[in-house]
This record gives structure tokens, C-alpha cells and sequence, in this order.
């Protein structure tokens, strides 16, 4: 800058800010989009540990390689299932709880601190836990109840349909708490005076809910549907710790099938064009609830 | 009070005393079965009255399968990301919260995007890469790609705390000339202390969480806790208590941080969502 020219307090600010910004900046340009430019790419490559003689450029093959593969298109589905069920159940079975513990404020700290527990754990572990101590045959607690009420027992993890169920109730389990503790916390700040109007006004519970609590909880709600969709998306360690993906790969959403492709199956080049397809999904899924709320905020 | 009155707060009661239930038994029942021997274990109908042992503690710690390597893993990783992620965030989120400079919001958008990716989409480059240049299974390549999830998060929470602080505090600091980073060292960052804190203890929670950029990353050598619970579990066998007692000690650390910082839990966890939705 010329001698003569005197920095105003703007271009100071607007210097500094750069200083202070700038290191982060580049630390996040080099260690994300700089490796995602790199995945694009491999996604355009024949990439085979196990076979590295047939490696090469494909252009767009990986990607035309889905729309025969089986495997992929379950994937998607149990993406949608998985990612659709546990949200919704999160929601409704949290807010539930939400709506209830309001009513009594004695006790609630005695919730709140147990809700916190399957929050911090780590989903490897509530994947382990639930894998053994919770579903196994025979000794595990549901199959005590349900063997105590004459249901007999079950392979929760070994049989198809319910290994999906489980895994369901698994990431359910570990982040309904979330659901509930945001709307608890919403609920609280809800203005009292409105609900007396409406109570004298008549208006039944079903119309207070309908009408003013769940209007104003809206943004919240979408909060929540926002951060878990993104969870449930990319859910890994959980189901990889209580059936890999199986049996066969009945529990296995795309972000598993992604991974095993390209550590257990080494196809690393295809493995990167799955990923890109869940990118994508997740970018796009993240931009229309943004909308969403922005939209209805 | 009316009886239909006082049966509904029982019933009430008891709804929240079943979610109660539900979310701590699981750990309620690792913690008992991590006291059992392995035939306490497999006893049915389960034995609630029995012999507390503490033989699967000893055997984790201090036998074959020891997890104290490991956990001397998570914390080098952890510490280590905590740290240069705090370097890097403090400044970029004062910034982010305070200053005016060009393109600002896209850039806090950029971050807020980052914080988004799924992580298999990383791991793929990571791995090839990592690879080529001889750093699986060492501690840089792991915290380098542990900064990519949590750069993002301790941006964003920071600038949350940033914002709280009111403005008169640094203009009376720059009023003294004080020059803008002596200001921003020596008033708004102790204002801030228990923000850092907050931060600094999720980003280590996170990390320390971790499991499958450990597992794919990670080695012999550098093998996180999250990965050693395996030891204790395959196909042929399971070793239920010590898996028991190896998970409550891996997980001891970060439950006793969700205790004590069972307030700021809900307020790190919606980060970003929060800021970057209304912002836009």
C-alpha cells in the first residue's frame, strides 16, 4: 500500500480479520475440499486393490456400473428407511416425553442427565453394547422379556428383517434423548400468557398443540430433523459394530456399502463413486430443509 | 385434588419413569455385567445377587488384551487434534463473529458446509494418500483428519460464545489504542474462557469417539480405544464381562463429561444448524 495512503479503521479491521481467518481457511481448504477434489476423481477410475492390473480411466463407468447393481439399489432403500424411520421416531417419541415431562417439573433433572448418557457414548460402543448385552440369543435383555412373557427368543441380528428393525431401534435409542432435550428446552420458553387466552377461549389440548405449540416449535423441529438427518446419513460405527452390514446385507445402508466396498472389497475407485452419490444426496437433502426452514422460520 | 387428577401425574410418572429406564439400563447392565465372572454372565434366569469380581478390570488393564496402549492412543490423538484445532478456531471464529471483511458469509457458509460431508467420502482420499506418503498408522495422519469434523464444529460453537460478549468492551479497549489484537488478547479472550473450555472438552469428546477413521487409519501402533473393543469380541466368541468392563473404562472419560457438562450439551450439539440457518 502507497505511503500516503493513511489505513482507515475499515481496511485495518478487514486486514486483521484476514490474519485471524485465513490459517483456518486454508487448513480446511487443504484437509476437506482439497481430498474431495481428489475422490471425484478417483470415482473417474478403475481402482482395484485386489485386481490392480485392470486399473485405468473409466470416465463415468463407476457411476453407470450402479444402475445394474443390485447391491446399490438396496442400499439406497434402507438409506431411505433407516434414515426416514429413525428421524421420525426420534421426533414423535421425543417430543412425546417432551410434552409429558413439562407438565412435572420435579424429576426432570434425573431425565435430563440420563438423557445425556447415550449422547456421549460412542456409537461403536451402543453398537457393541446393544450387539451383546441387549439382542444376543438367550441372554440378552430383550430376549429375557420376551422369553419371560412366552414370546421365546429371537436372532435379533441374524435374521433379515429384524436385524433391520434393530439396527433402527439401535440409532433410535442413542439420539431420540437429543429430540427430546432441544424440545424440552424449547417447550420451556414458550410464552405462558397465549395458552391462558386460548384456554379461556375454550380451544381443547389437541387445539393448543396444534395451533400454537406446534407453530411455534416449528424452527426447532426442523432443527432437529436437519442435524439428525445428516447423523442418520452418514451412520457407521453402530451398525458396523452389531452386524457389519448383514446378514448378507440386509442392514447395510449406502454409506456401509461405500466403506466395504472399498476396505473389505479393496475397489476403491467404486467405492469413491458411492461416496459421491451420498455426498450428493446429503448436500441436497441439507440444502431443501434449510430451505425449509428458512421458508417457514 | 381430584383422584383422576393425581392418576394421571402417576401415569405421567411412570411414561417418564420408562424412558428413564430405557436410556440407562443398557449402561446400568454393562456396568453390573462388568463385575460378573463369565459364567454369572450366561446364567439364566440372570443372577441379580452375585459375586462381584473385579478380574475383568484387571484382565483389561493389566493382561494379554491390556486397553491401556490404546487408551494412551485416544489420548495422543485426542489432546493433539484438541489443541491445533483450538489454534486454528479461536481466531477464525472472532472474526466470523465480530469482523467485517470481504466475503464473510460465504466463508462462514463454506464452514458450516464442511461440517456436513460424510465422512466416508474422506476417508477414501485419505487413505490413498496416507498410503503413498508412508502415514498409516501414525498419529500426524490421524489428527490431520480428525481436524476435518472437528475445525468445522469448534468454528462455529466458538463464534456462538464470541457473540455473547457485548460490543462496549471492545470499543473501550480500542478507544485506549490499545491496537486490536492486544484488545482481543487481553479483553475479549477471557472473556470468553468458559466458551473455550465447552469447546475444547466437545472437540475431545469427538475425537476420542471416533471410530472409523481409527479403524481404517489407524494401525498396530496407533490403534484407538474405539478400536480395541474388538479385542474382546469375534465370531466364535464373545468375552462379555471383559468386554463389559472395557467399554465402561473407554467410556468413563466421556461420561463424566456429560455430567459435568450436562448444561452446554444441547448448545454444542446444535451448533451451526442454529447460527447457520438464521443467518443466511
Amino acid at each position: 500500500m502507497p505511503g500516503k495512503h493513511v489505513p482507515t479503521l475499515e481496511s485495518q479491521e478487514r486486514r486483521f480479520a484476514l490474519v485471524l481467518f485465513v490459517p483456518a481457511l486454508a487448513v480446511l481448504l487443504l484437509t476437506t475440499t482439497v481430498p474431495l477434489v481428489y475422490l471425484a476423481w478417483n470415482s473417474l477410475y478403475r481402482l482395484d486393490l485386489s485386481m490392480p492390473w485392470l486399473s485405468g480411466f473409466t470416465g463415468l463407468g463407476n457411476y453407470a456400473k450402479m444402475g445394474s447393481d443390485p447391491r446399490f439399489w438396496n442400499s439406497l432403500l434402507l438409506t431411505l428407511v433407516y434414515t426416514g424411520s429413525t428421524v421420525v421416531l426420534q421426533v414423535v417419541i421425543g417430543l412425546s416425553l417432551a410434552l409429558l415431562v413439562l407438565r412435572f417439573p420435579r424429576g426432570q433433572g434425573l431425565l435430563r442427565i440420563a438423557a445425556i448418557l447415550p449422547i456421549v457414548l460412542a456409537p461403536v460402543v451402543v453398537g457393541l453394547f446393544w450387539r451383546t448385552l441387549v439382542l444376543a440369543p438367550d441372554v440378552g435383555l430383550v430376549d429375557l422379556v420376551t422369553r419371560s412373557v412366552g414370546l421365546g427368543s429371537h436372532n435379533w441380528l441374524g435374521d433379515p428383517q429384524l436385524a433391520l428393525i434393530s439396527v433402527i431401534a439401535i440409532h433410535t435409542w442413542q439420539w431420540t434423548p437429543f429430540a427430546f432435550l432441544v424440545l424440552l428446552a424449547t417447550l420451556a420458553t414458550l410464552p405462558a400468557d397465549v395458552y391462558e387466552a386460548a384456554r379461556l377461549d375454550r380451544a381443547s389440548a389437541w387445539q393448543r398443540f396444534r395451533y400454537i405449540t406446534l407453530p411455534l416449535i416449528r424452527p426447532a423441529i426442523v432443527m432437529v430433523l436437519i442435524l439428525r438427518m445428516m447423523t442418520a446419513l452418514s451412520a457407521f460405527a453402530a451398525i458396523f459394530a452389531a452386524t457389519g452390514g448383514g446378514p448378507g446385507s440386509a442392514t447395510e445402508i449406502l454409506n456401509l456399502y461405500a466403506y466395504r466396498t472399498s476396505f473389505s472389497e479393496l475397489n476403491l475407485g467404486y467405492g469413491s463413486s458411492l461416496a459421491m452419490v451420498l455426498m450428493s444426496i446429503t448436500i441436497a437433502i441439507s440444502y431443501l430443509m434449510f430451505r425449509l426452514r428458512r421458508a417457514r422460520a | 385434588m381430584k383422584p383422576s387428577a393425581s392418576h394421571r401425574q402417576i401415569a405421567l410418572a411412570a411414561v417418564a419413569g420408562f424412558g428413564l429406564a430405557v436410556w440407562t439400563f443398557p449402561v446400568i447392565w454393562g456396568l453390573l455385567t462388568s463385575f460378573k465372572t463369565e459364567r454369572d454372565v450366561l446364567a439364566y434366569p440372570p443372577v441379580w445377587l452375585f459375586k462381584p469380581t473385579l478380574d475383568s478390570y484387571r484382565e483389561v488393564l493389566f493382561g494379554a488384551s491390556s486397553i491401556l496402549p490404546n487408551i494412551v492412543s485416544s489420548s495422543i490423538v485426542s489432546l493433539a487434534a484438541t489443541v491445533i484445532t483450538m489454534l486454528f478456531a479461536i481466531p477464525a471464529s472472532y472474526a466470523l463473529a465480530r469482523l467485517r471483511y470481504p466475503a464473510k458469509r460465504a466463508s462462514g457458509f463454506y464452514v458450516l458446509v464442511t461440517q456436513m460431508l460424510p465422512p466416508v467420502g474422506l476417508i477414501i482420499p485419505y487413505y490413498l494418500v496416507l498410503q503413498k506418503i508412508g502415514w498409516l498408522d501414525t498419529y500426524t495422519g490421524l489428527t490431520v483428519i480428525y481436524l476435518t469434523f472437528s475445525l468445522p464444529f469448534a468454528i462455529w460453537l466458538m463464534v456462538s460464545y464470541f457473540e455473547d460478549i457485548p460490543f462496549e468492551m471492545e470499543e473501550a479497549a480500542l478507544l485506549d489504542r490499545a491496537g486490536r489484537l492486544r484488545a482481543l488478547w487481553y479483553v475479549i479472550l477471557p472473556q470468553v474462557r468458559g466458551g473455550i473450555a465447552v469447546t475444547a472438552i466437545f472437540v475431545f469428546l469427538n475425537a476420542w469417539n471416533e471410530f472409523m477413521f481409527a479403524v481404517v487409519l489407524g494401525g498396530n501402533r496407533v490403534r484407538p480405544v474405539t478400536v480395541a473393543m474388538f479385542n474382546f469380541i469375534s465370531v466364535e466368541q464373545t468375552l462379555w464381562s471383559r468386554l463389559a468392563a472395557g467399554a465402561i473404562l473407554a467410556m468413563l472419560p466421556v461420561i463424566l463429561i456429560g455430567i459435568f457438562a450436562q448444561r452446554h450439551i444441547v448448545k454444542g450439539l446444535t451448533v451451526g444448524a442454529v447460527k447457520g440457518g438464521g443467518r443466511r
